[in-house]
């Protein structure tokens, strides 16, 4: 298939989620997903051009910097505060996993490819296909991992898939949506964190695992 | 007979060495070192070549001559595969043929690690078999993707800038670049993978396997891996420049020009890479294998989707 550069960029976004999938080390994972969301920001006010639509300009700065920049800082100043230095790693391989995902990727496409909206050219395609298959990603990062962190991380993709799904397909949220939206993702990761804290000090592990295991 | 026949060679047989020297000058830089010069690695074949051999009393005929060999198929593909953006026409280069003396080579270099009888290359050499099993798929992935989108299997019409079928396919350039980079990291025993220049007798995988060569044969082996190196990294930075579309329409000069950059920028990566990360551990190479299969599954997806 040809792709426009605004579609390769829709493609980067998807692709960059994927590699989360394959590894397990939480720094490379926070790097990643500050890499995925910032393409996904980009992708943002490239639609805005598209489209004329300027208050997108404004939501993706705001993307860009509560979830690319914000999120990741705040989750690995978490991650050094309660030193998370062991991989635990994943309930299934995580090889397994990433081929996995690929494989779930081509199914969105062939699903995006089906779907309604307000929006059905190519660019709305691959855009749904990508939202889609990064939707998948989160659940399969959230249900797969074994380190709480890891699933927040999951939890945050998937939010990603559902911002990019609204972006791409239909006409698009008012902006005081949207925002508010953000700032319940922020305050989400900021109560998850605390949480972490929290398991942490009872627990000395956020292996979520064990966490059935009872203590005094 | 023309003056490109007689330059072309002698430039694209000497750029490898070249390009392990650029490798060594950033690694030392980055290790806060001055470094030998560029010229080094030119320099220590030519002084190997001078020196004489100690062979292994169990040695036979195969351990001169499969270095011979290798470093001969490799320079073959070095002339005849488009990794600076023009080559040789000596064969034709199907990809399965450039797989294939890829394999070749590396057949003739496992030759070399078992002929002697020495544990050290028995063992260099079974890891050696394993990662190249796991890697296999992931760079037939990507080139039959490529094939597939170009409709050809010919190396010289996929790489040459002017199948108009793959003008577009930038994703599909990329990812088949990623992927290729990040095999041709595994096949050249580069730093995620092993550690050139480790004599840890427990971690190494290539410099195990070459443990018995001295005099001419190391130099044939060494030139065997300069030259590799060239090629793989070669045709992993022809992807990348593939998916820029207006260099499809610049001149032929301007072509070669950014093949030539693209090569030396690739091996500077590989110096940066091996200045910041440390070697993973043995069991954690499938996973890191896997990345290069799922670009080259992603190049498929890309490939046939359109189809």
């Amino acid at each position: 298939m040809e792709l426009s550069p605004f579609q390769l960029l829709e493609v980067m976004v998807a692709v960059a989620a994927l590699l989360m999938l394959g590894t397990t080390n939480v720094r490379t994972n926070l790097t990643m997903f500050a890499a995925h969301t910032t393409f996904l920001a980009i992708t943002a006010a490239a639609v805005g051009h598209i489209r004329h639509e300027h208050t997108l300009y404004a939501i993706a700065i705001m993307f860009f910097l509560i979830k690319a920049v914000g999120a990741p800082y705040f989750l690995r100043l978490i991650m050094k505060t309660i030193e998370v230095k062991l991989d635990i790693g994943a309930y299934i391989p995580t090889p397994i996993a990433l081929h996995t995902g690929i494989i779930l990727m081509g199914v969105s496409y062939l699903l995006a490819r089906e779907l309604p909206g307000a929006y059905v050219s190519a660019d709305a395609t691959y855009g749904a296909a990508a939202s889609l298959s990064l939707i998948f990603v989160g659940v399969l990062m959230m249900v797969t991992r074994r380190l709480a962190l890891s699933q927040i991380v999951g939890f945050l993709v998937l939010e990603n898939g559902i911002f990019m799904f609204t972006l791409v397909k239909t006409h698009g949220m008012p902006m005081a949506v949207e925002m508010g939206i953000l700032l319940d993702v922020l305050v989400v990761v900021m109560i998850a964190g605390l949480l972490l804290f929290r398991i942490k000090k009872s627990f000395e592990h956020i292996d979520v695992t064990k966490l059935t295991e009872l203590r005094d | 007979m023309t003056g490109y026949h007689v330059i072309f060679p002698i430039f694209a047989l000497s750029l490898p060495l070249l390009l392990i020297g650029v490798i060594r000058k950033l690694k030392a830089r980055f290790q806060n070192r001055i470094g030998a010069p560029l010229y080094q690695p030119l320099i220590d074949v030519i002084k190997f070549l001078k020196k004489g051999q100690v062979i292994s009393e169990h040695a036979s005929l195969a351990l001169g001559g499969a270095s011979a060999l290798s470093c001969a198929v490799c320079m073959l593909l070095t002339l005849s595969a488009p990794w600076l953006g023009v080559a040789h026409s000596i064969i034709p280069l199907d990809i399965f043929t450039f797989i294939y003396l890829l394999v070749f080579v590396r057949l003739a270099t496992l030759l070399v690690a078992i002929d002697p009888n020495s544990p050290f290359g028995g063992f260099g050499a079974s890891r050696e078999v394993l990662l190249s099993v796991l890697v296999e798929p992931a760079v037939m992935l990507c080139l039959v993707s490529l094939a597939v989108a170009g409709k050809s299997t010919m190396m010289s019409q996929l790489f040459s800038f002017s199948d108009s079928a793959l003008l577009h396919h930038s994703g599909l350039w990329l990812l088949a670049g990623c992927g290729l980079y990040i095999s041709s990291l595994v096949e050249l025993s580069r730093m995620p993978a092993d550690d050139p220049t480790t004599h840890l007798e427990l971690t190494m995988t290539h410099e195990a396997m070459i443990l018995e060569n001295s005099g001419p044969n190391l130099a044939a082996v060494q030139y065997t891996a300069a030259m590799k190196l060239a090629v793989l990294l070669g045709i992993s930075g022809q992807c990348f420049l593939h998916a820029i579309g207006p260099l499809w329409t610049a001149g032929a000069v301007v072509q070669v020009v950014a093949s030539c950059l693209t090569v030396v920028i690739l091996a500077g990566s590989i110096a940066v890479i091996e200045g910041t990360v440390t070697k993973l551990r043995w069991t954690k190479l499938p996973e890191f294998i896997a990345y290069a299969v799922g670009f080259g599954l992603l190049c498929l997806f890309q490939a046939i989707g359109g189809a």
